[in-house]
């Protein structure tokens, strides 16, 4: 091989490695210190890798009903997840191909709303999930982060929408469909890429949130795995080992899911990867 | 009975009126060629046919029935897109089943799967039926969304200039093709195309739009020969017809024409010729002759030759511009040479050269 081309790999494949250990050092520090026994994690001066490994902290968390947790987490964010798809592709959609009264305003509060920070709404969605009975229930956190992230999702699927070729729509017309089963059989499947773009996005916020469900909820029956997490920065001190271990846990299944619909997740990046 | 009719049909976009008022009327089993240049309203007649977009007055039928307010899935109709809109994410025999399983009731699975594949016979795309639209070629793409129009047995078929996207020897040869199949299914054929070569082969009856206005509606030998008016006479034909503006010369019984070209006697045109005003007298370069003669003040500037003719431009002293169609083996002119000119009057075209319309035909 040439030598200018090796050493311009090899500068690259450093600059590389950089990068990823500037973001991924943190990561890797929680997961060391997450093995290492109570007593030498914060010993000083720090270690890189622990000496003698032990499972002892992912145990306890498990013990802290950990499972119970992620189920909750699982549970409110995979609703969340299919419900703002729902909604957002038909909104979406709508914004997409129909032209109606009020269309360009409805974009307008769409993109509008995305810039209100969530946590100046804090205190007045309190108050009205309070008065509708939802305060402490997981439908509560469904139908919140649903609000939250509904514009986001209406904005990405309406892109995706538009970069499909309004022909095919039209021939499932002709060949008989209704709009309904136009959107089902052609559109749908068509927006795959979108659509798994869009639920990753949801899905990420729904299953990351702590402050929208430490406000909203109060009992452990329905307590979501960001929170329980935070539980252990306690009254008696910090419990570092049950934080990063949990920590450490909660991401594995985001991670997981990203790895299962990677394919999908790059081309929805990209947009509209699909022939004509 | 007619399969398809407009009658008073228009549609506005905004200030632009796309469509205005058109009647149109096609019978059972025609293949009628909506013919125009982009903007002329036959797409939009096309679309509007389909239910694609809704009329804003006028009443549209479809076998005596009423659909201007019906969507397009209950018209029975069949339509072939210009870039065939198959359904990537499904396979050719998905793509050809997708109407037979939208309709209600929902056939048995083994009706579907027997009338796909009858129809994949017919044009010969039986091997593709397991492929994805991506990987076959365009002429296979072409004839599958052709087949996926079939299946239906519709009342009517739209075609929406379905060979603009196949190079040229495949156009002609797909053109053979469609009339072939013209013939055996003998369906009615609403046909879109800009391709006034198209149009001629293929149809029954050609409509020409300009404008949002249908200008003429007739046979294609009709067409060719009486057009309605100018934008018709230079609109269809392989050539652009030439046009020379002068008046009426009548000497005794014989009729002519002057113009900045000299005298063209007319012979005795049928219609009625009582016109004085200015008129334009149109005459494609095939009723064009041309002998060679050095004194003439008429140069020959462009020598063409397309094999089977040879096209020549001649220029007079003023600018104007004649082409003529000649026989390469008879005809000894080259550039540059003088020439004189004579027209053939059975194959002359007088318009009134305010309004464009046609007055009287040589034939």
């Amino acid at each position: 091989m040439h030598g200018l081309i090796l050493r311009r790999r090899i500068g690259r494949g450093l600059v590389n490695l950089l990068i990823a250990g500037f973001a991924l050092f943190p990561i890797l520090w929680g997961l060391s210190s997450s093995l290492k026994p109570t007593e030498r994690i914060v010993e000083f001066p720090p270690r890189l890798l622990p000496d003698e490994p032990t499972l002892e902290h992912y145990a306890r968390i498990f013990q802290d009903d950990a499972a119970f947790y992620i189920l909750n987490s699982g549970l409110v964010s995979a609703a969340t997840v299919v419900l703002t798809l729902i909604l957002g592709a038909l909104g979406g959609y709508a914004l997409a191909r129909y032209d109606f009264r009020g269309r360009s305003l409805t974009m307008m509060a769409t993109v509008a709303v995305m810039s209100i920070p969530i946590a100046s709404l804090l205190v007045p969605t309190f108050t009205l999930i309070s008065v509708l009975g939802l305060y402490d229930t997981r439908l509560g956190l469904v139908l919140l982060y649903t609000a939250y992230q509904l514009p986001a999702a209406i904005w990405m699927l309406y892109g995706y929408f538009m970069s499909l070729p309004v022909e095919l729509e039209n021939a499932a017309r002709v060949d008989g469909c209704s709009p309904t089963r136009t959107l089902r059989k052609v559109v749908l499947p068509l927006s795959k890429p979108g659509l798994v773009a869009a639920a990753l996005f949801i899905l990420v916020f729904a299953w990351n949130d702590f402050v929208v469900a430490v406000t909203m909820t109060s009992s452990q029956e329905v307590r979501t795995f960001p929170v329980a997490i935070y539980f252990y920065l306690g009254f008696y001190g910090r419990e570092w080992g049950p934080l990063l271990a949990a920590s450490l846990v909660s991401i594995v299944p985001i991670i997981a899911v990203f790895v299962f619909l990677q394919r999908y997740f790059m081309s929805g990046l990209t947009g509209g990867g699909v022939k004509g | 009975m007619a399969a398809v009719s407009f009658e008073g049909v228009s549609k506005r976009y905004g200030e632009v009126v796309a469509l205005d008022a058109l009647d149109l009327e096609v019978r059972e089993g025609e293949f009628v060629s909506l013919l125009g240049p982009s903007g002329s309203g036959k797409s939009t007649t096309l679309n509007l046919l389909a239910g694609l977009m809704d009329a804003d007055a006028g009443v549209i039928r479809i076998g005596g029935r009423d659909v201007t307010a019906l969507p397009p899935e209950r018209r029975d109709i069949a339509m072939v897109f210009q870039n065939y809109a198959l359904y990537p994410h499904l396979t050719v025999f998905e793509n050809m089943a997708f109407p037979l399983e939208a309709r209600k009731p929902k056939p048995a699975a083994s009706a579907i799967r027997a009338k796909v594949e009858q129809v994949a016979g017919v044009l010969g795309i039986g091997m593709l039926l397991a492929r994805y639209p991506k990987e076959i070629s365009g002429g296979q793409q072409q004839r599958v969304a052709l087949g996926r129009a079939m299946v239906r047995d519709p009342t009517v078929f739209l075609l929406d200039e379905p060979l603009s996207n196949l190079d040229a020897r495949l156009r002609i040869r797909m053109r053979r093709d469609l009339k072939a199949l013209h013939h055996a299914i003998g369906s009615t054929i609403v046909y879109v195309t800009h391709d006034q070569a198209e149009a001629m082969t293929l149809s029954s009856r050609i409509a020409v739009f300009d404008h949002g206005r249908l200008q003429q509606y007739a046979t294609p030998a009709e067409i060719y020969d009486r057009p309605a008016n100018v934008f018709v006479a230079n609109f269809v034909g392989d050539r652009e017809t030439n046009f020379l503006d002068g008046s009426l010369s009548a000497e005794g019984e014989e009729l002519a024409f002057a113009s900045a070209l000299g005298r063209v006697p007319l012979g005795r045109p049928r219609g009625a010729l009582d016109a004085r005003g200015p008129l334009r007298l149109g005459v494609r370069p095939e009723a064009v002759g041309v002998l060679p003669d050095p004194d003439a003040p008429l140069r020959v500037t462009l020598a063409e030759l397309s094999g089977a003719d040879l096209f020549l431009t001649i220029r007079a002293a003023d600018g104007l511009e004649v082409v003529a169609r000649a026989d390469p083996r008879a005809t000894r002119v080259a550039e540059g040479d003088g020439v004189r000119l004579a027209f053939d009057p059975s194959r002359l075209h007088l318009f009134d050269a305010g309004t464009g319309v046609a007055i009287a035909h040589g034939t």
